[in-house]
């Protein structure tokens, strides 16, 4: 995908420089070059758009969706530098304008940061060595917490000791409630693993052997909860940042059609 | 299926039919007790002792049921080569022609194709599919002109000019009382050639299953068949083979009468497989153990074999063998070649089954007599394949492990390159009634993940067993699929399958109401899977649905390598 990319990437840059030339030529002989520019911008929008209408007609043969995507990643990035000859500036004067840039960069941003995450985001999930499909992440979550409490639960019963049960109840039912430590996982900043040594294996050196057993086990359970979580963390950024980009794009364009409305009324 | 009545119950949350039965469908409803009479009077069934068939599938039952009669006219192409059929055809009257080479073109036998959707029709799904899961249109499933796989009528070509044929094309003759298309029917395999009425024909058409009845349950149509089934196998096997395929008649007669034909693993290998897998456990039977000399060239008829050399404590799989694989052609080479030789000419690797496996051994002598002289000398290939890592052979160690060697259409996931998104589920129940086929889940060995996606095997075992013939190879491209039409929710495929691809769903009606059995209340099911998007436009809809080309659909034969 990279390489067909960087290949389309050639004709966008082309595209690119004909488009500026000629706008150039047009503003040198004292013609309006922003309706070309303007028109052409919204032209590659509304085809860059078309990618998820392509998602929902997946019956019918419109080609790869791989070789939509590429043309989206290629036609976005035409967009932006489209964008500024259309502007000549970063910033245009206007209020609405400035709304428009704005829903502009922040599309534009949000597309290349999804683009970059989910690039990165594949290879850490594989390399957990587990695949859990996101929906059932809750459910795999309650299946370890279950686990985790049965050993308590065998454990009370085998020892008569209720040492480890009450720093389950105390400390460790708090982790093994939901996905934790969010942005330490998304970073690979290791924090449950140093929240596990610290608090979750204070208790050891006041279990007995037959008890450290049940621990071990215990410690297995948060080591595959450690990596649920890292599924759920990047699986979860990988949906989310899609709630930004696409309500957001479709903003843009009804917000660009209503911008090429007004300068045909009123500006031409 | 005239039987079975459909009753809608508006006011119940249920809806009620009665519980689709083995031969609830039969294979030609319009055959009468006055026809199975008449076949029973036949010289090649009257025979049949009738008593040797269980109360519960009667010979009879078998003949009304599982049989049909065909008649065919001058010219009327009775089997293609090539396609996939689930029937067998015993000839009552008249003479057929079998086409044995040059096969006939393509255009002139008519080969059909798949009934794909128009370009509106796909995109009309859109809003034709319901939004409820598995619902389906239960007044389908009293329809009296169901057929059940195999050919089908309104499917026949008719040979135009034919002397031309006779003329240019070397033909056989095939006679009142012969049976043909068992091979097919039973070995799950295409048909090896174009079959057409000579002149007016009438045939009894036997489906699989009333074919594997009547050789479980009559001692001379087992004879019959299993004879049958290995003299024109090898015939046609050794014809097919780069070593005997310059022999003529004769010779290749001669080279079969001298052949041995073996077999090696279980035929239902699949019933065990899953659970000695879970329990560390491989049943493999040795075909050639390393080390051995060989006495004969070994060729894989049918099924799987593993190729392994030792290394270290344990052995390395170098390769697998399929239909047209040799095995110990080099070192008898090596033999014949240089008889004096002090050379090591004992097989360099080993041999076993994977599951069930036709051998069919030639003897040196033979390979002597009929091979050696007019080849060059075969290329050692143990050599190349044991200098290969073994993590480089870690892939197709797994494969041959997890049999998905099997797999045709195998659904492979490049976990590197997959963001999760699940556009290929999407994809695949936009093309099903808003049912996927199939779970973005699987087996995983280093970045793949072999999904739990129909693989449209080689040998497709699901195929076994099934009493109404409900799945079957499609017609053309041959790839596995389930009539649900025909499907009586048995469970029969799904159990069969080792890789746990096929689905039992409880089926709905059009309004979401759960379709119950009439008589015990209890839920009608149908078995699913990934049909290959079979009727959609433009293939496998999960493979063009990945944004990021990490779902591929692949013959695990050369993934694996």
């Amino acid at each position: 995908m990279t390489k067909n990319i960087s290949i389309l990437s050639i004709f966008g840059v082309i595209a690119l420089i004909v488009v500026g030339y000629n706008a150039q030529k047009m503003d040198l002989n004292l013609q309006n070059s922003s309706v070309l520019t303007g028109y052409t911008l919204i032209a590659v929008m509304l085809c860059v758009a078309l990618l998820n209408t392509r998602k929902k007609l997946s019956m019918i043969p419109l080609g790869k969706a791989s070789s939509w995507v590429v043309f989206h990643v290629v036609g976005g990035l035409l967009c932006v530098g489209l964008f500024w000859v259309h502007t000549n500036t970063f910033w245009p004067r206007g209020l609405y304008e400035g709304f428009l840039a704005g829903a502009f960069y922040l599309v534009s941003l949000s597309g290349i940061f999804g683009y970059l995450i989910q690039r990165l985001n594949s290879r850490k999930l594989t390399e957990t060595g587990i695949e859990v499909i996101y929906e059932r992440i809750p459910l795999e979550l309650r299946e370890i917490q279950e686990k985790a409490e049965e050993y308590i639960r065998e454990c009370t019963e085998a020892t008569g000791s209720d040492v480890l049960a009450n720093h389950y109840l105390n400390t460790m039912v708090w982790y093994f409630q939901k996905p934790r430590f969010y942005w330490s996982t998304l970073f690979g900043a290791g924090n449950a693993k140093v929240w596990f040594r610290s608090e979750g294996a204070s208790v050891k050196r006041y279990l007995s052997s037959e008890e450290l057993d049940y621990f071990q086990h215990l410690e297995e359970l948060v080591e595959l909860k450690m990596l649920v979580d890292t599924h759920f963390v990047h699986q979860n950024l990988n949906k989310k940042w899609l709630l930004l980009h696409v309500p957001l794009s479709v903003g843009l364009v009804i917000m660009a059609l209503w911008h090429l409305l007004l300068v045909e009324v009123y500006a031409l | 299926m005239a039987e079975q009545q459909i009753q809608t119950q508006p006011q119940s949350a249920e809806h009620t039919m009665a519980r689709p039965q083995r031969w609830a469908q039969p294979f030609d409803s319009n055959m009468t007790d006055q026809d199975v009479d008449r076949l029973l009077s036949e010289s090649q069934l009257k025979d049949i002792d009738g008593e040797k068939f269980p109360k519960h599938i009667p010979l009879g039952g078998i003949l009304k049921n599982d049989t049909r009669i065909a008649k065919f006219t001058p010219g009327e192409i009775v089997v293609r080569e090539g396609d996939y059929g689930n029937s067998a055809f015993l000839v009552l009257s008249g003479r057929l022609r079998v086409v044995l080479s040059p096969s006939l073109p393509r255009d002139s036998i008519g080969r059909s194709e798949e009934n794909t959707r128009s370009l509106f029709g796909a995109f009309s799904q859109l809003w034709t599919s319901n939004w409820l899961p598995e619902t389906r249109d239960t007044s389908k499933y009293s329809l009296d002109e169901l057929m059940v796989g195999g050919s089908n009528e309104s499917a026949r070509v008719v040979l135009q000019d034919i002397p031309t044929i006779l003329d240019k094309h070397n033909t056989g003759a095939i006679e009142t009382g012969a049976l043909f298309g068992e091979l097919a029917a039973l070995g799950r395999i295409p048909r090896t050639a174009t079959i057409f009425a000579d002149e007016d024909a009438e045939l009894l058409e036997i489906r699989w299953q009333g074919l594997r009845e009547l050789r479980a349950y009559n001692s001379e149509w087992k004879r019959m068949i299993d004879e049958r089934y290995r003299e024109t196998a090898l015939a046609a096997h050794l014809l097919e083979s780069e070593e005997f395929g310059h022999l003529d008649d004769d010779q290749i007669k001669d080279v079969a009468d001298r052949c041995i034909f073996e077999t090696y693993g279980s035929f239902d290998w699949y019933t065990s497989f899953q659970r000695l897998r879970s329990q560390g456990k491989s049943d493999e039977p040795v075909i050639a153990r390393q080390g051995d000399y060989p006495d004969g060239l070994l060729m894989v008829r049918a099924g799987f074999a593993r190729q392994t050399v030792k290394h270290g404590n344990g052995i390395k799989t170098i390769n697998y063998l399929g239909a047209g694989n040799n095995f110990g052609l080099h070192p008898l080479y090596n033999a014949w070649k240089n008889p004096d030789a002090s050379e090591d000419l004992a097989l360099g690797s080993g041999l076993s089954a994977l599951g069930y496996v036709d051998v069919v051994r030639v003897p040196a002598s033979v390979l002597a007599e009929y091979v050696f002289p007019n080849i060059e000398p075969p290329v050692n290939t143990i050599e190349a394949a044991s200098q290969k890592t073994v993590a480089e052979d870690a892939l197709l160690e797994w494969a041959v492990d997890e049999r998905f060697i099997n797999g045709r259409q195998t659904m492979v996931i490049d976990l590197n390159s997959c963001v999760r998104c699940d556009d290929c589920v999407r994809a695949c129940a936009n093309g099903h009634d808003g049912n996927p086929r199939f779970r973005r889940h699987g087996k995983i060995v280093d970045n793949w993940m072999v999904a739990n996606a129909c693989m449209h095997c080689a040998d497709p075992v699901c195929m076994i067993g099934c009493p109404t013939g409900a799945i079957h190879r499609s017609m053309s491209g041959g790839m596995v699929v389930i009539n649900d039409d025909t499907c009586i929710g048995c469970g029969t495929c799904a159990n069969s399958c080792p890789y746990e691809n096929i689905s039992l769903v409880q089926i709905a009606d059009k309004q979401g109401m759960p379709v119950v059995d009439e008589a015990t209340h209890r839920p009608i099911m149908k078995a699913t899977k990934c049909d290959l998007c079979s009727d959609q436009l433009g293939g496998p809809a999960c493979v063009r649905a990945c944004p990021h080309d990490a779902l591929k659909r692949v013959d695990f034969r050369e993934f694996a390598h």
